[in-house]
């Protein structure tokens, strides 16, 4: 706007046209431009023209192969497991996460001074790194020794052998946990909305000291009676863009999860690869194995995911949640 | 509709007392004005009427039943916030249906797709929004039903929130400084329309405004509080002409009320070594203060009462503000003049003021006001 007006006034002072103001708008731009193409375009653009050839790196040349690095992404079961297991975990864990971070923000913004504790306690997983908790709920989780089951063996004897999953356990023992293929995804989504829950509530906690405290009190002349008419009325409208705003933050947080399945199963995603989710398997492929061509494909699978959610959240800031 | 009875309520946050006993009776259909300075206590009288705070002690009662422990919810009053309090996701018409969705309609019946197929849901909701509509055009926004509160103006706002108050038939009108947002024009217009809203309605109507016009124009009583105390309640008239403290007699009128120092010399009244009256009861305190509006000055050339020079003039068209300093003691005090004695209050012009005792108002050192020493006065008029 700015370049126009003066690029105007300049045409009215020189009746040579002269383009000079357009070409130091362009200058102004050049650095920034220049670093987004050279750091964020140029690399996924040699990514998806990667995802068509068979690349590994060292290699002088390589051939195109067309489609086969997506077709083998839809076609083999290894990446038929790695689809199941990352929509388990973002289908899992961000409703979670959220409601949880939803929750634990209600509650503690009703409280007072404690409330402070509580928000430091839940925001702890946050701030610790992921790969250091994952080996202290390897411990955890050990099979024989973890003091998860150790915990569990002590309600043997008791009426808690009325549950099936107690009256199993205490015949046969108890899941192996890591090493069970039935529930090591589970593990993950747990320590994954364990982790993650304390950011959403930060977020909402955040959200909610905007919401205006005159229409908790509209409400309450309006005749909302209870907590829950008062939140569908009030909070949770007021929320909208914060809900909107979590929900793809964990969402592509949790497409992103690595690092406790690299802590778990450096050799192969869980049991019967029952673990292996997008971000493992590119690292495997591309970086362990090698095998450029696929990871790239995998990788832009990955990037087309992302970006779906986030046209997804821009379409719904601009439509639904700003009034 | 009905009356309202406040029974001596206190309120304290920790330490501070906010309310030190009010009692307050509102009539029924009544338009009440609780006025004062900020801090003195009037928004969170109001907000213990509404119900949204709870009385330290005391009683609140609403058509002869006490309330002091009802909800908010259930008082039956309608309450219109300063901020307007509209909710933003929904439009103007939700916004007003709101009171009524709430009170006719059962948690499933409201919700989103489900409720409209409830037997019984469409009829509420054809009730509710002829309501709606109703509401819209009397206050002249049906117009509006289809925005939401981010696109309206502040004066729109501000109908919206009027007519979510006024859609069903609460006990009493709350109004929490509503026109404090408005601009200085709008604000008077709004203000004529309010007034005539209640005459249109004849409902009770409890205004809490910091603002001394709004209540002289609007209401039937006022009440001036200050400190957490009502120090009068009663006829705007009364309350400018008559008042019982002299916080309330500097609180109401603009520009504020002309203060100066009495003496008693025996049985004499005193004003600056000057005898007014000399039939004073001696017990009379030895110290008073006399209470002069700026229309009671006039200015006069012969035996004036005060003498002074004009430091500062306020020329509004239809009258002249001249503040003078005068010369016994270099306080100032504010004469309301015509235009045409402008030539006379030029800026340093040395003029003279007199009054008619009748006219002042006679306060102890306290503040209290003293009617038996103005009785006194003006029985056996004696001006010097």
């Amino acid at each position: 706007m700015v370049v126009l007006e003066s690029s105007v006034a300049a045409d009215v002072t020189k009746p040579k046209t002269d383009n000079r103001p357009a070409r130091a708008g362009w200058g102004l731009v050049a650095p920034a431009l220049a670093l987004m193409v050279l750091i964020l375009l140029i690399p996924i653009i040699v990514a998806g023209v990667l995802s068509f050839t068979n690349y590994s790196l060292g290699n002088a040349g390589f051939d195109w192969i067309g489609l086969k690095n997506y077709e083998r992404l839809f076609t083999r079961s290894t990446y038929e497991k790695m689809f199941v297991a990352t929509f388990t975990y973002v289908v899992t864990v961000v409703p979670i996460s959220v409601g949880l971070g939803l929750g634990a923000a209600l509650l503690v913004h009703s409280l007072g001074r404690i409330g402070d504790i509580y928000k430091t306690i839940y925001f702890l997983p946050v701030m610790a790194t992921l790969l250091a908790m994952a080996i202290a709920w390897e411990f955890m989780l050990h099979p024989t020794i973890g003091m998860v089951n150790r915990t569990l063996e002590m309600a043997c004897g008791t009426w808690f052998e009325v549950i099936p999953f107690f009256a199993g356990g205490c015949a046969d023992g108890f899941p192996l946990w890591l090493g069970d293929r039935d529930y090591a995804i589970w593990v993950v989504c747990f320590i994954g909305i364990w982790q993650g829950f304390g950011f959403n509530m930060v977020l909402f906690l955040a959200g909610l000291t905007s919401v205006h405290r005159e229409l908790y009190h509209a409400a309450e002349m309006d005749g909302a009676r209870s907590g829950w008419e008062r939140f569908w009325l009030v909070t949770w409208p007021a929320l909208g863009p914060t809900t909107v705003f979590v929900v793809t933050i964990s969402c592509i947080r949790a497409f992103q999860v690595f690092d406790t399945i690299e802590a778990f199963w450096p050799q192969g995603g869980g049991p019967n690869k029952s673990a292996y989710v997008m971000m493992f398997a590119i690292f495997e492929k591309g970086i362990q194995q090698n095998l450029i061509g696929i990871g790239s494909a995998i990788t832009m699978l990955f990037l087309l995911f992302v970006m779906f959610l986030t046209l997804i959240q821009r379409w719904l800031v601009e439509r639904k949640v700003h009034y | 509709m009905s009356d309202l009875h406040i029974a001596s309520v206190t309120k304290h946050f920790g330490e501070t007392s906010v309310l030190k006993g009010v009692t307050l009776d509102v009539k029924d259909g009544e338009f009440i004005s609780l006025v004062g300075p900020s801090g003195c206590g009037k928004s969170t009288l109001l907000r213990i009427i509404a119900g949204l705070e709870t009385p330290t002690s005391g009683t609140i009662a609403i058509g002869g039943a006490e309330v002091t422990q009802l909800r908010a919810a259930d008082r039956n009053l309608s309450m219109v916030f300063q901020s307007y309090a509209l909710y933003p996701h929904l439009t103007v018409a939700e916004n007003i249906a709101v009171p009524l969705q709430m009170r006719q309609m059962t948690a499933l019946q409201r919700l989103p797709v489900l409720g409209g197929i409830l037997p019984g849901a469409r009829t509420h909701k054809d009730d509710i929004a002829q309501a709606v509509r109703h509401a819209a055009e009397m206050l002249e926004i049906a117009a509006l039903l289809d925005r939401k509160p981010g696109q309206l103006s502040g004066g729109q706002r501000q109908r919206v929130a009027l007519g979510r108050a006024l859609v069903r038939d609460p006990a009493a009108f709350l109004l929490d400084e509503p026109l404090s947002n408005l601009d200085a024009k709008l604000r008077v217009q709004t203000r004529a329309e309010i007034a005539e809203l209640h005459r249109r309605l004849k409902a009770t109507f409890i205004y809490v405004t910091h603002d001394q016009v709004e209540a002289m124009t609007m209401s039937d009583r006022i009440a001036v509080m200050m400190g957490g105390e009502i120090l009068q309640c009663a006829a705007p008239d009364v309350i400018y002409e008559d008042p019982d403290d002299i916080r309330v007699a500097e609180f109401i009128g603009s520009p504020k009320i002309n203060v100066l120092p009495l003496e008693r010399n025996g049985s004499a009244l005193m004003l600056f070594d000057q005898v007014l009256n000399s039939h004073l009861s001696t017990e009379s305190p030895k110290v008073m203060q006399m209470g002069l509006r700026p229309e009671a000055l006039q200015l006069t050339q012969s035996k004036p009462h005060l003498t002074g020079r004009v430091v500062h003039l306020e020329n509004l068209g239809s009258e002249v503000f001249a503040q003078v300093a005068l010369d016994s003691n270099g306080s100032r005090v504010t004469l309301r003049a015509m235009p045409a004695q402008r030539h006379r209050l030029g800026l340093g012009a040395q003029v003279g003021l007199s009054f008619d005792l009748s006219a002042a108002i006679i306060f102890d050192a306290g503040g209290a006001r003293l009617r038996h020493v103005e009785g006194a006065v003006t029985c056996a008029p004696e001006v010097a």
